[in-house]
């Protein structure tokens, strides 16, 4: 049996971070969103491997030829959809397959049961409903999905993992696959719905600091590098090589930090917090539930917590962060979401700014110390 | 230059040789064969198969298939001696078809040799110098059997005596009817041998050898070995002694040696850059290396194409921070000039068997200057000749232009300018890997847009971006085929300046350091006749944008970083440009990877 996975979409509601990658590349715990799926679909069992890619597709098939397994790469050269994409494979496809969306976490117990049916999709129990496509189902089968709907009929959404024959290609190329699941309901072929185990989708860039957490509680731990005797390392923690914990830090895991990195003097690296390579974290600094991404720094005396900040970004001294669980407006759409902020790539942030619940856009500026909050387009310069 | 490899062992080869020749491809394109006889045969070696046919081995059909033997050679080819045809494509045979012969090299006495030949009575059906060995080989064969010699000792007598004949550079793979075994010799020309699991390999270099062992063992010239299913027997002439080689495992896996989902190496090449450069940047570089350096009262780089540029951009910086002054030297020309003894001599060679580049390193020492090598591959010819070798850590560049090489090659001399700079740069371009990321998000497409229906491209620059400047238009040309000549922009007024017309297009480096006003004149000057402009210049710089007709702004970086920014920029629009054009893009005409020949 194969996989289709789907990584040619942006993913365009995590910006700022899709900047320079598309959603599967973004790192959490240090790896890839796509080396999880890549790697849950191996171990249930799949290894002929077709990639679908789009979106700095240059960067996703650099990180692909890394990789010990060998995969299949198409891409798609305008990004149309799911279905789209999924035809964007279809000369590679010899028989029935799984089609497994490449920027959701899913673990491999559940493929193993998708793979098992012909015909099924993974369904999982969501609180919120209405960002994911809604499922209604009967007697264990799916009678038909409706996308993002205003208001939900149920507490069911599709995970966008899908065990399907090759007879899906006799659908036109325009159709919507929450369309034709729908209509092979109505025609009495409808799908079997499968409870997800473990499944986990970011839809905003401060969603991924959930499933950051949630993998870093599978790394491995292993300590490389350089690290001071009188540094204080505990619970699970991975530091990879050239990686320099200096005297008197404090890493408490779940951590994972990666390679050349630099973690100063009298630092505290809390639990929940991944940090990239080539970053710089300055001393005194307190850093927990965090993404640092690769090339990142962070100055002395600074408070981060709940925040992603993204590749290149560098923030001076003294910066705080203010986490609130406060109105964002996203789209038109007004809700609640709990975080500190989100900083995208390459922008540099003065010393004593204080960061409260705002998301900043790529190779943006905030050249004096100040207080800032709300959303910040790319390129955005604050005096 | 060709490419060779040989397979003993107990799988068919010819499928082996194949995909190993289709390996070496960027080695050399224009024909093809190979050569297979079955060692498991029981009347001691039935008849040599032998293939071989001018075009590409990737366009080869089943025929190849047809060769069947445990023991095979195989040769792809770039023409020196004869034009690509089936007839001149190796292996060569002799009068009986019992010898097979691949050869990468050049035989500089196998004009006096094949009319020697051609005297006793052997009959030649080929142009090229290669033919010479399978019929000497023939001549000694007989000879040793008049001798009452046979077997192994009677392949002794014959390879001593061929290599006591030869003149110039060789690296052979045989084939004797009846010799359980593969002979292979080296000299000058690359040759490396792989160990795997009861099978062994010979290739010009190790990656097709790296698809199934990681074990590498170099030969040095004048090494000759006989790879038999038991083993090898390696000796070294003209002592015949039997002699060990180290026993390397190499760290590039079979994965660096294929290009996935890319389209082309090249393009592979290109996005691995900013690995690349880090890597080859924060190497550690020998500290007896480094206090030669210091003591010396004059640097000189001796170099071909790219690797050339490489040097120049090395001569800038190096005389700007350090004060030393260096001289740059294209290889092929440098024995025409005076080397002082005591200026150290740098080859900058990404194969490190660019003959060019070895006449004129052996020609340094020779006159007592301390040599110094920078090359991309483990063990090449280069790193026999110097004193100090500076890895780069590129790992194998498949594409025939050079992309990763060369920024590899600037990060090593950058690392020596910090170095004896006393930690210049070093900050920076320990920050350069995000700004290269950022650079590789650049589109190409309205730049490539407008090269592509050009017929004449002029690339300019001031300063450190003149020989960027060199490069952008030697890859230009190499891929795209299209005419493309680099020039300091204080230069073009003296006579290129008649050539400028809305139909060549100029491709100026233009950032913001000290020579800023002079060249945003120069483009100016450019733009009033007519000429279109696409600028590269610093991000945010409103005023290059407002005079260019295209303005490639680079990411925000120090200066020292934008100078490799800028460089894969000219990469990037020369890449999509060929692409554009349908260009054969990893393997362009008339060119092979590494130029072993002078």
């Amino acid at each position: 049996m194969q996989a289709v996975i789907l990584a040619g979409g942006e993913g365009q509601r995590v910006r700022p971070l899709t900047h320079s990658q598309p959603k599967v590349m973004i790192p959490v715990a240090n790896r890839p969103i796509l080396d999880y799926v890549i790697e849950s679909v191996e171990k249930c069992g799949i290894n002929e491997i077709i990639v679908v890619a789009g979106y700095r597709k240059e960067q996703v098939i650099r990180y692909l030829n890394d990789l010990d397994t060998g995969v299949s790469v198409v891409v798609q050269k305008k990004q149309l959809g799911v279905f789209d994409a999924l035809r964007c494979a279809k000369d590679l496809i010899k028989g029935d397959f799984l089609l497994i969306p490449g920027d959701n976490y899913i673990d491999s117990e559940s493929l193993s049961r998708l793979k098992a049916e012909r015909n099924a999709m993974l369904t999982a129990e969501h609180p919120y409903p209405s960002n994911y496509g809604v499922v209604s189902v009967s007697g264990g089968m799916v009678k038909g999905i409706s996308e993002k709907p205003a208001l939900a009929e149920s507490m069911t959404v599709s995970t966008g993992c899908f065990s399907l024959t090759p007879d899906i290609f006799n659908y036109p190329a325009t159709c919507m696959i929450p369309d034709i699941i729908t209509d092979m309901a109505k025609n009495g072929r409808p799908i079997r719905a499968v409870p997800a185990n473990r499944w986990h989708d970011a839809i905003y860039a401060w969603d991924l600091l959930k499933m950051n957490r949630m993998a870093l509680e599978m790394v491995k731990p292993s300590i490389s590098g350089n690290v001071s005797k009188s540094a204080s390392i505990t619970g699970h923690v991975s530091i990879g090589s050239g990686t320099v914990i200096s005297p008197y830090a404090v890493v408490a895991g779940d951590v994972v930090i990666g390679e050349n990195s630099y973690i100063g003097p009298h630092t505290c690296i809390m639990p929940g917090t991944s940090i990239g390579s080539r970053v710089r974290v300055e001393p005194f600094t307190y850093v927990e539930n965090a993404i640092l991404m690769d090339d990142s720094s962070v100055g002395s005396h600074c408070r981060i917590t709940d925040s992603v900040i993204a590749k290149g970004t560098k923030l001076g001294s003294n910066v705080a962060v203010e986490p609130s669980y406060s109105a964002v407006e996203v789209d038109g759409h007004f809700f609640k979401a709990f975080f500190g902020s989100v900083v995208g790539d390459n922008s540099t942030v003065a010393p004593f700014t204080v960061l409260k619940h705002c998301v900043i856009g790529n190779s943006s500026a905030v050249e004096n110390g100040r207080i800032i909050e709300g959303f910040l387009p790319d390129g955005s310069i604050v005096r | 230059m060709c490419g060779i490899v040989g397979y003993v062992g107990e799988r068919n080869a010819a499928p082996i040789i194949v995909e190993g020749l289709k390996c070496l491809e960027y080695r050399g394109y224009d024909s093809f064969g190979l050569a297979v006889a079955d060692g498991t045969a029981t009347d001691g070696g039935g008849r040599l198969t032998v293939i071989k046919k001018q075009g590409r081995i990737s366009d080869a059909g089943s025929e190849v298939s047809l060769a069947v033997g445990n023991i095979g050679i195989g040769h792809t080819r770039w023409a020196t001696h004869g034009v690509p045809s089936d007839v001149n494509a190796h292996p060569h045979t002799d009068c009986t078809g019992d010898i097979a012969v691949v050869h990468n090299g050049i035989i500089e006495n196998y004009a006096e040799l094949k009319k020697a030949l051609i005297a006793e009575g052997h009959v030649f059906k080929s142009e090229t110098d290669t033919e010479v060995i399978a019929h000497l080989l023939e001549k000694f064969r007989n000879a040793a059997a008049e001798k009452g010699l046979s077997g192994t000792d009677m392949v002794d007598f014959a390879v001593k005596n061929l290599m006591d004949t030869l003149e110039g550079s060789f690296a052979l793979l045989i084939l004797i009817r009846g010799f359980n075994g593969l002979i292979a010799i080296k000299r000058f020309s690359p040759l490396v041998l792989g160990i795997g699991d009861d099978e062994l390999f010979a290739s010009s270099d190790m990656t097709p050898i790296l698809e199934h062992t990681q074990k590498i063992l170099l030969l040095e010239d004048n090494d000759y070995a006989y790879l038999m299913p038991d083993g090898i027997r390696l000796f070294s002439y003209p002592s015949a002694k039997t002699v060990e080689r180290e026993v390397k495992t190499v760290d590039w896996d079979v994965e660096s040696a294929k290009k996935g989902g890319y389209e082309y190496f090249m393009e592979k090449e290109i996005f691995e850059q900013p690995a690349v450069f880090v890597n080859s940047f924060r190497q550690k570089i020998d500290d007896g290396a480094v206090s030669v350096l210091k003591k010396a009262s004059s640097i000189t780089v001796v170099a071909c194409g790219s690797s050339y540029h490489a040097g120049l951009i090395f001569r800038y910086l190096m005389e700007k921070y350090c004060k030393i002054p260096v001289r740059v030297e294209i290889a092929s020309e440098f024995l025409n000039f005076t080397t002082a003894k005591d200026t150290a001599v740098i080859a900058v060679t990404q194969s490190g068997e660019t003959a060019d580049t070895l006449a004129a390193l052996r020609h340094a020492k020779a006159n007592g200057c301390p040599v110094f090598a920078v090359t991309n591959v483990l063990g090449s010819s280069v790193t026999r000749i110097a004193d100090y070798v500076l890895y780069t850590r590129a790992g194998p560049e498949i594409s025939v232009a050079a992309t990763k090489s060369f920024i590899a090659q600037c990060a090593v001399l950058l690392r020596i300018v910090s170095i004896i700079g006393k930690g210049i740069f070093e900050k920076e371009l320990f920050e350069i890997y995000p700004v290269l990321e950022e650079t590789l998000l650049f589109d190409p497409a309205d730049a490539s847009a407008v090269c592509k229906d050009a017929e004449n491209i002029f690339y300019v620059g001031r300063g450190v971006y003149y020989p960027i400047s060199l490069e952008g238009a030697l890859k230009m040309k190499e891929i795209t085929y299209i005419h493309a000549e680099g020039c300091a922009a204080g230069e073009l007024k003296h006579g290129p300046f008649s050539l400028l017309t809305p139909k060549t297009p100029v491709v100026a480096v233009c950032t913001k350091d000290d020579a800023y006003p002079v060249m945003i004149s120069n483009i100016k000057e450019m733009k009033a006749r007519g000429a279109p402009v696409i600028a590269i210049g610093s991000g945010g710089d409103a005023d290059l944008k407002e005079i260019a007709d295209i303005f490639i702004p680079l990411p925000r970086s120090k200066n020292i970083c934008e100078v490799i920014s800028a460089t894969i920029i000219l990469q990037m629009i020369a890449y999509n440009t060929a692409v554009l054009l349908g260009r054969d893009v990893d393997k362009p005409r008339n060119l092979a990877k590494s130029v072993t020949v002078i």
